[in-house]
Formats: C-alpha cells, sequence, structure tokens
C-alpha cells in the first residue's frame, strides 16, 4: 500500500512543472529600483550634477589654471604644467553632466510636460542651458541637438560651438538663448505639480527663476560679446528693456550642500576630508595679487591656519610646505561653515560686472564706474564685509575703485575685480580669462602641456573617441581655442 | 492501477526464482601484482548487472552470483579484469597496478556514473588524494597545472583570496564564465559576491572556497558544453563535479580517518629592489617625496630629517617591503567516520582549516561538518541524504588601490624605516612621511574586514526501480548561505578620513528539484545494441538578497559599532529572485561496447528573458567509437584507442531585472569626493533619483554558444602511454550584453544581443610509466592546454567595450574586435608606421617602423596613443608536468608548470620604477641614458634619439602609469609542488589499532622563473571574473610548506 502511494506522488514534480509555470516564472519585476518617479525626485538630483559638474574636478582645473590655486600633488600638480589629455575628466562628462545633470534636465522636461507641470520644465530648460554651457565653454563643440536621446541617436554628432549659442534652424538646432526663453516661458504657464523644498536652488520660487534665467542671458551674452558683438548687444538690450534679473545677493543662483559626509560641497571634501586633500593650496601668485590690493577678502577667500599664508607657487616641483596642517586652503566663503558651499552658479556681482564690461565694450545701456562699484560692492557683501567696511577699502584704494585708462584698461580692472569674485569658481574665472586675457597671468614653473600653452579648452573624453565615430580623431588638444575664444 | 503494478511485481518475482536457486558464492582476494599487498575498496560486479560489492580492508571480497556470471574487478589506477565464475568458488585475483585504465568509471552530468570509454567528448578526473596534503587550502589552486584545457589564477597569497577558472576560454561578453559547479549533486554557488568597488575595494573570497579538499573523493572536469547539456545553461562554461568521500566503499567496516597537516607561509616573489639611493629626487633628499631619486647613501647625507622634525640615519632598509609581512601558518584538521558498503553506508566528516596569513592581523578559519548516507529499503526504494554545515571566518586587511595598505606599500622609499618607525601617534592618529596618507601598518593594525560564512548545503534522493528496467528518482538539492561582512574604517582612514563602518550581510539560496527517469533496454532491434533514455524535469530558483548598512562619519573614536555614525546614506538592499524550469532528455546507445552514441536535449524556460522569448531549446551529439576493439587491432604497441567527436548547442538566459530600464537613487563623485541621494541639506532629508546609465531591452533573446570538439584516446604498451588529446572550437552569439554607447546620449550603456565570441583550443593528456621495475614506478603525467580566443565583432559600428566593472580611466579592461577577450585599452607609445601615409609618424622608408618616437626638445616620449590594445592576458599556452616516483609505500611527486606568454599590467612595477626603487633604477645611475625611439626632423624623416637624459627622466618615461610602460609579459616557468608521502608497512602496525598511518611533507610555489617581469607575475588583483591580468596593488604571492599525517583506525 504505503510505496504504491509513494508511486502517486512520483507525478507531482512533473505536474507541478508543467501547470503553474507562466506564474511560477513571473519574477522579473525589479525590486531594487523604481521605473517610474515623479519630477519632484529628478529635480534635486539633477540640480545636485550641476552643482558638482561646476565645483568637482573641472573646478580644480580651472582654479589651477586660472592660479587662484596651486597644483601640490596627483591631478590638479599636472593641469598645474598644463598638461591634460583625454583621459582626463571622463567622470565629468559621464557622470556629472552628460549622464548626470542633463539627462535628467530631459526626462524632467518630458516628465514636467507629460503632467502638465510646466514649472519643471521651465526650470529644467534654464538649467539645461547652463549645464550645456559649461560642456560647450570646456571642449568647444559638443553634442547637443542629437544628444540625450538614448537610441534615437546612439551616435549624437557634435553640434558647432557657434550654433550651440546661436541656433541653427537649418540643422534644427535651438540656441542656448532660445533654449532659456522657452524656459522662462514654461514658468508662466500653470502647473500642476509646483516645485517646493525639492529645488534646492530656489525653493519652488518662480520669479527667482524667471531673474535667473534672464542673468543667464546676459552671461551667455557676454561670452560670444568678442565674436558676435551684435548679436550680443540685442540680447543684453533684451533682458535690460525686460528688466527682470538678478539685482540682489538674495537671487543669487546658488546650489547649497548639507553639513554631512555624503551631503558636502566636494571643494569642501577635497581641501578637508578627502585623502586627496594635499593635493591643492593658495597660490602664491593669488595672495600676492590680493596682497597687493590691499584686498579684505583675503582672510574670508582663504585660510591661515598659522601666522603666515602658506602658499606654493603655480608649477612647483620642489618640497612642499609642512606641516600640511598650516596650508592655507579654502575658507569658509567658498566650503561654507562644514561643507555647505553654495556653489555660485549664476549671481548679482556677475551681473553687475558684465553690465560694466558690455557698456565699454558694447555700448548698451549703464554707466560702467557705477556698475562696476556695484560688483565689487556685491561681492564684498557677499563675502560679509559691512557697508562700512567696504566703503573704508573703496575710500583708501582709490586705483581699486575707479576705472581709468582706455576702455581695455577698464576692462582689465572689471575682469579683474570679476576674477577675484569669483574665487571657488574656476570655470567662469577660466571663462574670462580666455575670452578677455585678464588678469594678466604668468605662465607656470615648469610648464609643459602642449607647446608650453596653457589649456584653452578640455581634451574630449578617450570613452567618446572610442564610442562615437562623430568624434574628431585625433581629438583637438589643449592648445586649440574654442569659437568665442578669438585671441 | 494498483492491480497492474502489484501483477508486475509478482512477475518479477517470477523471474526471479530460478536465477536463484543456481547462485553459487564466491570469495576470494584481491591484491596488487606489483609487490602482493592487499587492495581494499575494489569494485567486483557481476558483468551486465547492477549488482556488486567492494573488497574489504584486508583485500576480501564474497558475492552470490550465477555460474554463468563474469565478474569485473576494476580499482582507480589499475586495469580491471574481466574474470568467468565458472563452478570456482574462490577466485583470488591479482590487479596489475600502473598503467592507467582507459576504462574508468566517471561521474558525469546528472551525477550518472559512465564508462568513460562511452563518452564522446572530454572530461578529466583529478583524484581527491592529489588535490589533498598539498599545503593548499583552496581547492581551485590545487588543481593548477593538473587539469588540461583549464585556467586557473589565483589572486593572491592572502588567506582566502579568490581564484578564478575558466575552462576551455571565454564564452559569454557579460556572463559568469566561471564553470558550473556541483558538490555530489548539488549545485554549489562560487560566487564571489562582491559588493564593493571592484578597484578600490576588497575582493571577496569565491565561495568554493566552503568546500575542504581533504572530504573529496574525485573531482571530474566537464570540459565542454556536451558533457553539461543535462545541466543547462550554466554549464555552457564547463562544469566542475566534485564528488565527495563516502562509506560506499567500506565493506560494512567502519573506518575512522585523521588527518592532521601544517604549513607554513611565506611571502615570495617580491621583486628586486636597489639599496644605493634613498628617498627624494633629482639626488636631493625630500622628507615627503615617494621617490627614491635622492642622494646615494655612499657619499651622501649620513642623517636626515624626517617629516615629523626628527634626525634619522640616511641608510638603505633593504627588507622594508618584505618585512611588512609575516610569517603565516596552515593547520588543518580532519576526522572522518565512514562505514557501510553499496546498498547501506554513511559518513560523518568533520574538519577544520586555520590560517594565519601573511599579511598581519589576517585569518581564515573554516570548519566543515558533513553527515550523509544512503539505504536500500527492503522494497527496493534508494533514499540517501547528505547534509553539510561549514562555518567560514575571516579577518582581512581591506585591499585594493589607492588609501589601502597595499595602495601604500609599493611606493615606499629605499630609506624609509618601515618596521621601526613609529607609524601612529598617542592619538592614534597614523604617522607617515607623506602627510596625505596612511602608513601601511597603520592600515593593518587598525582597518579591518571581517566576514562570517555560515553555510548549509545538502540534498535529498529517492529512487525506485519501477521495474528492471525503469527507475525514477526524485532529487531535491538546496544551498544556502549567509556572509555576514563588517569593513571597519577608524576615524583618519584614508579611505573614509571621518570613519566608516559597513555592515554588509549577503543572503543567497539556490534550490533544485530534479525528476530523473532512466530506462534502458539490452539488445535493442538488434543483438549487441543497449540503449539508455533518460528523461528529466528541472525546478530551479535561485534568490539574493544584499543588506547593507553603511555608517559613516563616525562619533566616538574605538567604538566600531553602526550606532556610532551619523550618516547612512550608504545604505540600502538589493534582491534579486530567477527561477527556470528545464525539461531533459537523452538517449545514448552503446554497440557491442565499441561504438557509443548519444544524444541529448534540453529546453529551459526562464523568469529572466521577455515572456515571448523566455522557452528555448537547445541539443547536443556525440558518438564515440573503439576501432581496437571493433576491429581488435589492440597489440601490445597499440593496446587501445579510440575517437571521438560532439557538437553541442547551449543556450544560457539573461541576468535578473535586465529588460527594463530604471531609476536609480543619484549619486555623484568618487574616491575623491563624492555626495549621494538621500543629501541632508539644512536638516531636511532630500531625496534624488535619476535615470540609470543604461537602457533596458525588452526584446532580449537567449545567447547562445555552440560547439564542437574532436579527440582521441590512445593506449600504448599495455596503456603505460597513453594520449587524450582533443581539438574544440566554440562560437558564442546573442551575447546578452551592455553595448557602451556614446556617453553624451545621456546613457552608458544599453543591453542588448549582440556579438560574437569564437574559442579554438587543443587539450592534450600524456600519462606515461616509463619506469615500473621490482616495486619501483615512475608515473608522469602531462598537461597542455592552448586556446586562442576571439572577439569576432561587438555590435555594428562598435569596436570595443568595456568589461562590466570598475576601472581606471585609461585602463580598461576591454572586449576589443579583433583581439582575444579582456585585452586592456589604455595609452600606447605613439610610433613610427609605414602603413598609412596621412598618419603623424609616417616613414616611407620603413626603417623606423615600429619604433618609439621621442621628444626631438625634451628626449622624453611623444604624446601616446590613447584607447589602443595595450596588453593582452591570455596566454599562448599553458603546461603541468607531474613526475611522480613511488617504491613500496614511498611516494614523491613533483609538479612543475608554466605559462607561456600573456601580458600583465602592473601598478606596482611602475611605481617601483618610478620611484626609482627597483634594482635596475639602481645601476649606473649617475649616467645619462637614452630612451630608445626615433625623433621626427622638420621634414618628415627620422633620426636615431640622441638626447640623453637624467636616469629619473628615463625610467619615469618607460615607467608611466596608464600606458604600456605598465604592460610585461607573465611567462613563467614554477616549481609548483612537491610532496613526498611515506605509508607506513602494515606489517610494522599490525599490533597497533591502526589500519594506516602515512606522514607527508609536501611544499607549494617552491621557485618561479619569470624571464620578463620583476616579481612573480601569477597575480591577479580583481580576483575571480572577467576581468583578468592586471595587478594593482594587493599582496604577493606565498611559498607553503609543511607535513601533515593521516591515520586510518
Amino acid at each position: 500500500m504505503k510505496f504504491i502511494n509513494y508511486r502517486r506522488y512520483l507525478l507531482i514534480p512533473f505536474l507541478l512543472g508543467m501547470g503553474a509555470c507562466s506564474k511560477y516564472l513571473d519574477v522579473n519585476v525589479t525590486p531594487n529600483n523604481p521605473t517610474s518617479v515623479t519630477p519632484a525626485v529628478l529635480l534635486p538630483g539633477a540640480q545636485a550634477g550641476t552643482a558638482f559638474a561646476n565645483a568637482n574636478e573641472l573646478n580644480r582645473f580651472a582654479e589651477v589654471l586660472v592660479q587662484h590655486l596651486a597644483g601640490a600633488s596627483n591631478s590638479p600638480s599636472t593641469y598645474d604644467v598644463y598638461q591634460t589629455n583625454g583621459a582626463d575628466f571622463g567622470n565629468q562628462w559621464t557622470g556629472e553632466i552628460y549622464g548626470g545633470a542633463l539627462v535628467n534636465y530631459q526626462k524632467l522636461i518630458e516628465l514636467g510636460d507629460a503632467t502638465g507641470s510646466k514649472s519643471y520644465s521651465g526650470i529644467a530648460k534654464i538649467l539645461k542651458a547652463y549645464t550645456f554651457s559649461i560642456a560647450t565653454d570646456v571642449w568647444g563643440d559638443v553634442p547637443y541637438s542629437q544628444a540625450l536621446q538614448g537610441e534615437k541617436f546612439l551616435n549624437p554628432r557634435l553640434d558647432k560651438q557657434e550654433d550651440i549659442y546661436k541656433g541653427n534652424s537649418s540643422q534644427g538646432i535651438q540656441s542656448l538663448f532660445d533654449l532659456v526663453r522657452e524656459g522662462i516661458k514654461d514658468l508662466d504657464s500653470p502647473s500642476a505639480l509646483k516645485p517646493g523644498t525639492d529645488d534646492v536652488i530656489y525653493g519652488g520660487n518662480l520669479t527667482k527663476w524667471k531673474q535667473a534665467g534672464n542673468t543667464l542671458l546676459l552671461k551667455f551674452a557676454t561670452t560670444i560679446s568678442r565674436k558676435e558683438p551684435a548679436l550680443a548687444t540685442s540680447v543684453i538690450n533684451e533682458v535690460l528693456t525686460g528688466n527682470n534679473y538678478i539685482t540682489s545677493n538674495a537671487n543669487d543662483m546658488n546650489f547649497t550642500f548639507g553639513a554631512s559626509v555624503g551631503s558636502q560641497d566636494p571643494r569642501y571634501t577635497y581641501s578637508f576630508i578627502s585623502s586627496f586633500q594635499n593635493d591643492i593650496i593658495l597660490s602664491t601668485r593669488y595672495l600676492n595679487l590680493l596682497n597687493s590690493l590691499n584686498d579684505p577678502r583675503l582672510p574670508i577667500f582663504f585660510t591661515k591656519p598659522s601666522t603666515n599664508y602658506v602658499t606654493i607657487d603655480n608649477g612647483f616641483r620642489g618640497t612642499l610646505p609642512t606641516p600640511v596642517a598650516n596650508w592655507s586652503r579654502y575658507n569658509k566663503y567658498v566650503t561654507g561653515n562644514s561643507g555647505e558651499g553654495p556653489v555660485r552658479l549664476v549671481t548679482n556681482f556677475q551681473r553687475a560686472f558684465i553690465l560694466a564690461e558690455a557698456a565699454l565694450r558694447l555700448g548698451t545701456p549703464g554707466d560702467p564706474q557705477a556698475l562696476y562699484t556695484e560688483g565689487i560692492k556685491a561681492s564684498m557683501t557677499l563675502a560679509g564685509l559691512t557697508a562700512d567696511q567696504i566703503t573704508a577699502y573703496l575710500t583708501a584704494n582709490p586705483t581699486v575703485a575707479t576705472l581709468s585708462g582706455t576702455n581695455e584698461e577698464k576692462i582689465a580692472q572689471i575682469i579683474t575685480q570679476k576674477y577675484i569674485a569669483w574665487t571657488g569658481n574656476g570655470l567662469e574665472a577660466w571663462n574670462d580669462y580666455r575670452r578677455t586675457g585678464y588678469p594678466v597671468l604668468q605662465q607656470s614653473q615648469n610648464a609643459a602641456g602642449i607647446d608650453g600653452t596653457r589649456p584653452v579648452r578640455a581634451v574630449y573624453i578617450n570613452n567618446e573617441l572610442q564610442q562615437n565615430p562623430n568624434f574628431p580623431n585625433p581629438a583637438p588638444q589643449s592648445n586649440v581655442r574654442v569659437w568665442w575664444d578669438v585671441d | 492501477m494498483r492491480k497492474i503494478l502489484l501483477g508486475s511485481w509478482l512477475l518479477s518475482l517470477l523471474f526471479c526464482l530460478p536465477l536463484m536457486a543456481q547462485d553459487i558464492t564466491v570469495s576470494g582476494r584481491v591484491t596488487s601484482s606489483d609487490d602482493g599487498s592487499t587492495l581494499p575498496g575494489v569494485s567486483v560486479q557481476v558483468k551486465g548487472t547492477t549488482k556488486g560489492t567492494t573488497t574489504d580492508a584486508n583485500g576480501r571480497y564474497q558475492i552470490s552470483v550465477p555460474a554463468s556470471a563474469r565478474l569485473i574487478f576494476s580499482f582507480i589506477g589499475y586495469t580491471s579484469q574481466d574474470l568467468a565464475v565458472g563452478n570456482q568458488t574462490t577466485l583470488n585475483v591479482a590487479l596489475v597496478a600502473g598503467s592507467q585504465s582507459l576504462d574508468e568509471i566517471v561521474v558525469t552530468a546528472q551525477g550518472i556514473e559512465r564508462d568513460k570509454r562511452s563518452l564522446g567528448y572530454a572530461t578529466q578526473e583529478v583524484g581527491g588524494n592529489i588535490l589533498a596534503q598539498r599545503s593548499e587550502p583552496n581547492l581551485l589552486n590545487a588543481l593548477q597545472g593538473k587539469v588540461s584545457g583549464v585556467q586557473i589564477n589565483t589572486q593572491s597569497g592572502a588567506p582566502g583570496a579568490s581564484t578564478n577558472i575558466n575552462i576551455r576560454g571565454i564564452t559569454s561578453f557579460n556572463g559568469s564564465n566561471q564553470p558550473l559547479i556541483v558538490v555530489d549533486g548539488i549545485i554549489f554557488s562560487n560566487d564571489v559576491n562582491n559588493t564593493q568597488n571592484t578597484l578600490f575595494g576588497s575582493q571577496p573570497s569565491n565561495r568554493l572556497a566552503d568546500v575542504n579538499p581533504e572530504s573529496i573523493e574525485s573531482v571530474n572536469i566537464l570540459k565542454g558544453p556536451a558533457a553539461a547539456v543535462l545541466y543547462g545553461s550554466r554549464a555552457s562554461a564547463g562544469a566542475i563535479v566534485i564528488t565527495t568521500k563516502s562509506g560506499r566503499n567500506n565493506n560494512n567496516k567502519t573506518e575512522v580517518t585523521v588527518n592532521s597537516s601544517y604549513n607554513v607561509q611565506n611571502v615570495y616573489g617580491i621583486p628586486k629592489f636597489q639599496n644605493d639611493y634613498g628617498q627624494g629626487a633629482n639626488n636631493l633628499f625630500n622628507s615627503t617625496s615617494t621617490n627614491s631619486w635622492g642622494p646615494p647613501f655612499a657619499g651622501g647625507p649620513t642623517s636626515v630629517t624626517n617629516t615629523q622634525g626628527n634626525t634619522v640615519p640616511y641608510q638603505a632598509y633593504p627588507n622594508n617591503v618584505k618585512d611588512f609581512y609575516r610569517q603565516g601558518m596552515i593547520l588543518q584538521n580532519s576526522v572522518n567516520i565512514a562505514s557501510g558498503d553499496a546498498n547501506r553506508n554513511y559518513i560523518l566528516a568533520i574538519g577544520n582549516t586555520l590560517q594565519n596569513g601573511v599579511v598581519q592581523n589576517s585569518k581564515f578559519n573554516r570548519t566543515n561538518v558533513q553527515l550523509g548516507g544512503e539505504t536500500r529499503l527492503q522494497n527496493g526504494l534508494r533514499i540517501s541524504a547528505q547534509g553539510n554545515y561549514v562555518q567560514t571566518v575571516s579577518v582581512g586587511i581591506p585591499g585594493g588601490n589607492g588609501a589601502s595598505a597595499f595602495g601604500q606599500i609599493t611606493r615606499i622609499p629605499r630609506s624609509y624605516d618601515l618596521a621601526n618607525e613609529s607609524y601612529q601617534d598617542a592619538n592614534g592618529k597614523s604617522v607617515y612621511f607623506t602627510p596625505s596618507t596612511n602608513n601601511p601598518q597603520w592600515s593593518v593594525n587598525n582597518e579591518r574586514l571581517d566576514g562570517q560564512v555560515d553555510r548549509f548545503f545538502g540534498n535529498f534522493q529517492v529512487g525506485y526501480d519501477i521495474t528492471k528496467w525503469l527507475n525514477v528518482a526524485y532529487r531535491v538539492t538546496g544551498d544556502t548561505y549567509a556572509d555576514r561582512r563588517k569593513l571597519t574604517l577608524p576615524i583618519g582612514a584614508g579611505r573614509s578620513p571621518l570613519g566608516e563602518i559597513q555592515q554588509d550581510n549577503f543572503f543567497r539560496s539556490e534550490l533544485n528539484g530534479d525528476l530523473l527517469i532512466s530506462a534502458r533496454k539490452d539488445n535493442l532491434f538488434i543483438e549487441g545494441l543497449n540503449a539508455n533514455l533518460l528523461l528529466g524535469n528541472n525546478i530551479n530558483q535561485r534568490k539574493s538578497q544584499e543588506l547593507y548598512t553603511d555608517a559613516a562619519s563616525l562619533t566616538i573614536p574605538g567604538f566600531y559599532n553602526v550606532s556610532n555614525g551619523t550618516v547612512f546614506t550608504g545604505s540600502g538592499e538589493t534582491s534579486t529572485l530567477r527561477r527556470l524550469v528545464g525539461y531533459y532528455g537523452q538517449l545514448s546507445l552503446n554497440y557491442n561496447n565499441y561504438l557509443f552514441v548519444e544524444l541529448s536535449g534540453r529546453a529551459d524556460q526562464s523568469s529572466t528573458l521577455p515572456q515571448a522569448n523566455n522557452t528555448y531549446f537547445y541539443p547536443s551529439a556525440a558518438v564515440s567509437f573503439v576501432p581496437t576493439d571493433a576491429f581488435k587491432l589492440n597489440s601490445d604497441i597499440l593496446s587501445y584507442a579510440k575517437v571521438r567527436a560532439s557538437l553541442a548547442r547551449v543556450g544560457r538566459d539573461a541576468d535578473p531585472y535586465l529588460l527594463n530600464s530604471v531609476y536609480v537613487s543619484q549619486s555623484y563623485g568618487n574616491n575623491v569626493a563624492s555626495i549621494t541621494f538621500p543629501l541632508s541639506i539644512a536638516g531636511a532629508n532630500i531625496p534624488g533619483f535619476g535615470v540609470s546609465s543604461r537602457i533596458g531591452n525588452n526584446n532580449l533573446t537567449p545567447e547562445f554558444v555552440t560547439s564542437w570538439e574532436v579527440g582521441a584516446n590512445l593506449g600504448f604498451f599495455k596503456n603505460r602511454l597513453s594520449i587524450d588529446a582533443t581539438y574544440f572550437e566554440s562560437r558564442s552569439t546573442d551575447q546578452i550584453f551592455n553595448v557602451a554607447i556614446s556617453n553624451s546620449t545621456g546613457y552608458s550603456t544599453r543591453t542588448t544581443n549582440v556579438g560574437e565570441l569564437l574559442n579554438k583550443g587543443v587539450e592534450l593528456v600524456v600519462n606515461a610509466t616509463p619506469v615500473r621495475v621490482s616495486g619501483f614506478k615512475w608515473d608522469l603525467t602531462l598537461n597542455y592546454t592552448l586556446i586562442r580566443n576571439k572577439v569576432v565583432s561587438i555590435a555594428p559600428g562598435v569596436k570595443s567595450a568595456n568589461i562590466t566593472g570598475n576601472s581606471f580611466t585609461g585602463i580598461a579592461p576591454s572586449i576589443y574586435e579583433g583581439y582575444p577577450y579582456g585585452v586592456i585599452v589604455g595609452t600606447a607609445n605613439a610610433r613610427v608606421q609605414n602603413t598609412d601615409p596621412t598618419a603623424q609618424y609616417y616613414d616611407a622608408t620603413g626603417q623606423y617602423a615600429g619604433q618609439y618616437v621621442v621628444n626631438g626638445t625634451t628626449g622624453a616620449f611623444a604624446p601616446g596613443i590613447p584607447n589602443s590594445v595595450i596588453s593582452t592576458p591570455q596566454p599562448n599556452y599553458t603546461a603541468g608536468l607531474t613526475n611522480t616516483f613511488s617504491y613500496k609505500g614511498i611516494s614523491l611527486s613533483v609538479l612543475i608548470d608554466t605559462r607561456q606568454g600573456g601580458q600583465i599590467y602592473s601598478f606596482p612595477m611602475v611605481d617601483y620604477k618610478n620611484t626609482g626603487a627597483l634594482y635596475v633604477t639602481g645601476i649606473d645611475r649617475d649616467q645619462p641614458r637614452i630612451l630608445p625611439g626615433v625623433i621626427q626632423n622638420a621634414d618628415g624623416t627620422f633620426r636615431p634619439n640622441n638626447i640623453q637624459v637624467p636616469a629619473q627622466t628615463y625610467w619615469g618615461n618607460v615607467g608611466g602609469l596608464a600606458s604600456e610602460a605598465a604592460v610585461f609579459d607573465a611567462t613563467v616557468y614554477r616549481l609548483r609542488e612537491i610532496a613526498l608521502n611515506y605509508t607506513i608497512p602494515k606489517s610494522w602496525i599490525s599490533k597497533t589499532p591502526f589500519g594506516s598511518i602515512s606522514v607527508g611533507v609536501s611544499g607549494r610555489n617552491l621557485y618561479f622563473y619569470a624571464p620578463s617581469f620583476p616579481a612573480d607575475p601569477e597575480i591577479n588583483t580583481q580576483g575571480a571574473g572577467n576581468i583578468q591580468g592586471l595587478d594593482l596593488n594587493g599582496p604577493p604571492n606565498t611559498r607553503n610548506f609543511g607535513g601533515n599525517i593521516r591515520l586510518t583506525f
């Protein structure tokens, strides 16, 4: 009896195997990742990418090139002697810019449009334009109109920097200006979902976003102002006429990080936490510049743990100063108390300096001297100096306070002050330096690189050269100027 | 139904009766013809039936058989004998030893025991006796050099280091290329479970480390997919079928076996250093420099001021790298209690392996308990079960590149006294000559990686002979373990300066249910044609779950509990579940024991593929022919010949969850600086997600490997010389692969079916007994493997792709069209060429073609060419030669092996060259040098380089990281293993309780010679996996030796 029953059970596995198959096998939905998300979680992730791109490796590269900082070892010391190639910035291009911030702005625009939440689309377009400007200013011609579309364009073509800034309708390229304008327009449309605390930059304040968008137009116009003065003039006039741009430090487009590990500004991590913290130090040259100008922002911008500022010269290859605890590094103005930053992306002082320069160079409305003074005051106020302290400084240092000489000499003064104000944001200082040649910087010691040229672009990352046949191979070296960089 | 079954039972009873009436009882003693010693455990089988027994400890047997029967006496290492019983009641047999029987029984797929001659494909068996007691606790390492067609690379000599094994090359772009491991029918996870960045993290053990080599009866390597079609997809990379010891051959006597061994380990393979120049650069002392380009010791300063401000002598510390390591030891103990016979038996085995590694504070402690048995009930039901518990406790030191002890040890100036300089201050903070990194001594004494694996695996099988020709069995196997790891990085650790604790709980389980129906029919259709049919069904489930808590930014120094953390953003969970249902069948035909044909097929239905494509079928066919039997050709010269051929195709499903594009919690940055969502900003936690860098694909189809092989087994001189040769080819198509795409698409990869991979190879096994005279015997075994692997194509427009895993920018383990799998893509030196007139360095004359291009101003190499294939890890061939000499109870075996060709990419060697530490950098250091190469003239022609540069520039130029200067030929010759064993003659111990005593000494990795590499090139920092040929700062290899004793009661 017993084993007869047993035999019957032998058939059970067969039945099990055949009958319940489709349900049994229906287990391939991942429990580890969401397959759809809301705009509210995409926005902060993308914004952080833009801030990270601005403040991480590209910032160290640019800060060393503009000699705010000097490279003591590892990659900053390589950049400091002008060496860079396609092995650099792969993480920046891939993780921070295209695959980090940009693709998520693209998703956000799609999601905002699909859910009738144009506020998100608008913010995403403004930030997409800003982030693309980082890419094109650093690398020149980059994938733009065909980028970020996944399998639709597996090998996005490179759009000319000229077309990215100016647009090219025959090629279907929307200009960065139009992208920003479209974003600003979206902000006026009704929106089902509204950003709030998920908007780390402005907390969902759409008025501030419109101001930021317009100020961004000013920045783009200035960038191309030497190559395309007429277009630049018309954009600046358009913004001035609209009269809705950043006029107060409180409305700066800043991304503020957090104070705990994993939430901190990369400039803080790199200066004080990481095992690479002793790769970078205040440049002796920048110290000398600030000292020569008696600039009161020096102790606010950089630390002085011992009696004197401890710095090295750019390109220095000798024994590094010890102890490292005494090195002068970014101060809290840049890094925040414990890594909050903020990363200053578009600012009030920037707007004032832009308009001062444009008034001189392009003849746009405004008094250059007044705008220049406004820029200095905005920066010094941002640094925490009181109005009295600022006035006292400007009174005591008339050569700094007053624009004098030829237009070119005045522009040199403006850009030098803008350069100081941009301490901590190397990309903006490097853009201005490449565009105007100010402030005049001496070659680093031991300068090598391509023919000893201070890089005027970054080299396309090797991975793109490998994967995308649209990239020129060999890629232009770091001594080849980008389109808007006329001399 | 009941009636029919009862009827057939009665019928079979009727058949039995007349046979029983004629049975006679035969008994006898089986001895070795060499020395007359008795042979226990010899299989005595009644020909043509499943009936049989084995000889007892004294070589005696007894069996009831019909007088007309023939008995087959077989024993591994001896020639089988086939004798008629006639009317004899005593049948003593002397088996001829030495000449390997070429007709051994081997365990093939699904545990089916097969006569080797019937196999149409290559398998190779390694007895447990040549894996145990070999100073090597890792089973895979113990197989090195002993099997053909197999490539085994160990990571390092650290305890629990992971070992990579590939059989017949790489067949999948992205999937696991490790063979399937089967232990006693249990599909056994050999996963690495890597949960950290493969560059900066520590490489965990591969979980085959949980098997105790001492418990192994035999290991059978099923090399081609033909051999493994019955195991399904995962065996497309071959299978390793491990059979552990049982009580089956004990003849109802209880035997207790005790094994003990003790070995010491020392680091071996550290390069030779110069000891003439100390810390600094350009002949000047520099206390913070990692270089040894400082002033000479002779004539230089006698003392210097170090970074801490102390005056220290300026002298060489020749062993400052070597003395960083200690002497390790391995203590292995095991006890087996086994009893029973073929029908009813049990075994209890307990083993422990304790290893103190060469790296300070590192440890490995494994305890195995196995209980198993089988019985045949009166009603014919056969039940067997086995359960194993393994606990593996390990303590390691966090490894990997960068801020780990091993990342720093290669950058120590020759004049730094690592052993005696204090490594920490009063507050426990690291003290070192470079301010930005941890002292390696501090790292090994403060950073820890603790792990504990608790594993249970077992099987349960019931089988029943429904009729004489039909058997049904069901087998359930399970393998499950929890691997709990804890990484402790104290405050001040380079990896995590604010301190970090990672708790990682990894759980994995696999369940298999197999229904096996086997039918057998002799003399099918025609006389002499025997057929076996096997039908099966497999239900498989694999589950994994990883729960990890990352506690960063510690508050209280020295308190290492996750509650001490303040940031937990790195925490999370990853789970996978996959299921598969398979149906398979195999028809084996045997014609007169000299012609064999086998046809198999399997259909799988997998949960990981889109429903429309989730069922796939794959077949195989094999044929084997023994002409020496068929045509009665065997002579004393050609004693045996078999030719075989097989053709097989194996389908493979995808990994789980590849079908959809997903979103991931956003993070930015790397080891330099990073952020991870949710961000904590001004007291608020802000979640952030972003699109994953991979584009999913809902149209995936299975990938396939199609292979064929032909081979021959030849025995000469009564099989004293035998050759087993195989040629194989396999073609992998429709690879499921995350193809790298242009990053400006917004993504990095897309999952798709692409590509083709080709493997061709030759395997050769030669066994010979050159000398056999009066008790002395010399056996040799040669294993030779040659594999040519080629990436035929990847995807349209895609010439190369990174292998999944972390890699350094510019040092990318890659799949590159036209090259073998796994080449390293990086920056190659610019060379003169004469093929492309538009190229920058084109030499129409061809005179300088191939030479390096040197900058005419600086005398340094011209900028390199990125995205070039700079290193090919695949060796040309590997070979191992084992010589075994035995005389009476003494046996000495010596294994020499070699790996010819293949390249290794080495960080340490670049460091040692760049920093002026390597011996060669000290030779004639004061003399200027000229880099090899040519300079391009203004008119485009070339002239030989004649620009003199200092030694430091020279060695810096030939040694840059991320360039071909880091690539070396990995050819090596090695004295892999020596084992000397002595079995005390039985007569000496007949008065003692011992059944046998044997003692031995053994040594591993005793000597190596690497012509082109300054250290031991058998290093593979990435451990088991598809990334091979990288030496990225890890512990070195070890030389082990020790003694062992084996007692039976």
